[in-house]
């Protein structure tokens, strides 16, 4: 082998070794003992937004205007790597001048060059900044999931402590309970829902839908449409579903020919009003009950308590009416 | 003379559900209440024993009631879902007695005995 070869196998290899480097996905730079930057990957000029003449040849320290002269980075450099041959996944948190803040992960590795006594370091550079902030997020929507499921398990808890159990059997007792929670289920589904379901329209046609039991059992007349809160989703839907429930049990519902007629309105101004109308005809005679149950004061409160409407109820002997009116929110706007 | 509680929690079923749990209890219920103008306005009229404070009230936190029953000297408890209220609520929540949701009856015994030493 003459010198020529050698040259020539020796610049391969040195083509060969810049374009491993220049595949390395994270920023990468070759530093010789004197920290003075001998090579430097494409993802190292992409990511810092520097030039490849501007680098090569100079001091890391001096590297654009001095922006690698990073207090942590020269304890590594100085204090860690002399004492180990590795260091891996050193946080750096640094704020350049052009880029901005950013949050790296520094890995260096000594390399000894058997034919001589100096040596390389091999010094990557991950950019974490946005994986960092992708974390931080995912946490927060975590913690809020967490508190929403608990708030859900709480609910579930009460719906369950305030079915009645006194004096009803096993299964009168069940098939309440789960009617409820198939309401609070229906308000989540909707409320959450991505495909706009969060209408007055769609709640109307889920509650009742377990009520219709022949097409014309609860007719929905034609009403303005208007998108709810998710406050005024579950409140809504509960509402229905012990109106519907009451109905069935005691009013227009328990007769083959009684029927439902749902109607409501949207009342502009500074202060707009849900005005919705339940309207039960056909059924047997109705007499004002002796004694309100618990799913009237569902009823009342599921409106008064936190969406500050109210609700009459008007037993009328044809037919039971319930009128309910509630603020409608900023969140809560006709479309 | 009967003990009093305020509780504000803004979702009218656990609402419904405290006190009804706190009333067999033999506790006299102020409240509940959904908001931070409801409670304090109640505290105008009257000082309670003891109150139970839910931390997020949908669209604002319970912080203020609970700055103005820490100055009032009346003892509370929170019952939130957050491991650590303080964070959401701030430092007035540090080190408050949490009966946690779901709220159950015997942790509803258990902070209630915390406030009130025998």
């Amino acid at each position: 082998m003459d010198l020529e070869d050698l040259y020539r196998i020796l610049r391969t290899g040195h083509v060969q070794a810049q374009g491993i480097v220049d595949t390395v996905p994270d920023p990468m730079l070759v530093l010789d003992s004197a920290l003075t930057v001998q090579s430097a990957n494409r993802a190292f000029f992409r990511t810092f937004a520097v030039d490849r003449y501007d680098t090569i040849g100079q001091h890391l320290y001096d590297l654009g205007n001095g922006q690698w002269d990073i207090p942590e980075l020269r304890r590594l450099l100085g204090e860690v790597i002399p004492k180990s041959s590795a260091v891996i996944d050193y946080k750096v948190e640094h704020d350049f001048p052009h880029i901005g803040k950013k949050i790296m992960l520094l890995t260096a590795r000594t390399v000894f060059n058997p034919d001589n006594v100096s040596h390389l370091m091999l010094l990557s550079i991950v950019d974490i900044t946005d994986r960092s902030r992708k974390e931080a997020e995912f946490e927060a929507v975590f913690g809020e999931l967490r508190h929403r499921l608990k708030n859900v398990l709480g609910l579930v808890r009460a719906l369950a402590n305030q079915t009645k159990a006194e004096g009803v059997s096993g299964e009168e007792y069940r098939t309440a309970f789960l009617g409820r929670l198939q309401a609070v289920a229906d308000a989540n589904d909707l409320a959450l829902s991505d495909h706009g379901d969060d209408s007055l329209d769609a709640l109307v046609a889920r509650a009742t839908k377990p009520f219709q039991t022949a097409p014309e059992t609860i007719i929905v007349e034609p009403s303005p449409p208007l998108t709810l809160a998710s406050k005024e989703i579950m409140s809504l839907s509960l509402l229905l579903h012990e109106l519907a429930t009451n109905a069935v049990k005691y009013g227009a519902l328990s007769a083959p020919a009684g029927t439902v007629r749902i109607r409501w309105e949207v009342e502009q101004g500074d202060h707009p009003l849900l005005r919705l109308s339940w309207r039960e005809s056909g059924g047997p005679p109705v007499r004002k009950p002796a004694s309100t149950g618990y799913g009237t004061q569902l009823i009342q409160f599921a409106i008064a308590y936190n969406l500050g409407g109210n609700v009459e109820q008007n037993y009328r002997t044809e037919g039971f009416e319930a009128e309910i009116v509630v603020p409608l929110e900023r969140a809560a706007r006709p479309d | 003379m009967q003990k009093t509680i305020l509780i504000v929690e803004d979702e009218f079923i656990i609402a419904m559900d405290l006190k009804v749990i706190l009333e067999r209890l033999g506790w006299r219920v102020l409240g509940p209440v959904p908001k931070v103008a409801n409670a304090l306005r109640l505290l105008e009229d009257e000082l309670p024993t003891l109150a139970l404070l839910d931390v997020n009230l949908g669209d604002q936190l319970v912080t203020p009631v609970a700055e103005a029953l820490r100055s009032r000297g009346v003892p509370f408890a929170v019952a939130s879902a957050y491991d650590k209220p303080e964070l959401i609520g701030g430092a007035v929540l540090a080190g408050v007695p949490n009966a946690g949701k779901p709220t159950s009856e015997w942790s509803l015994l258990e902070v209630l005995a915390k406030l009130s030493p025998p």
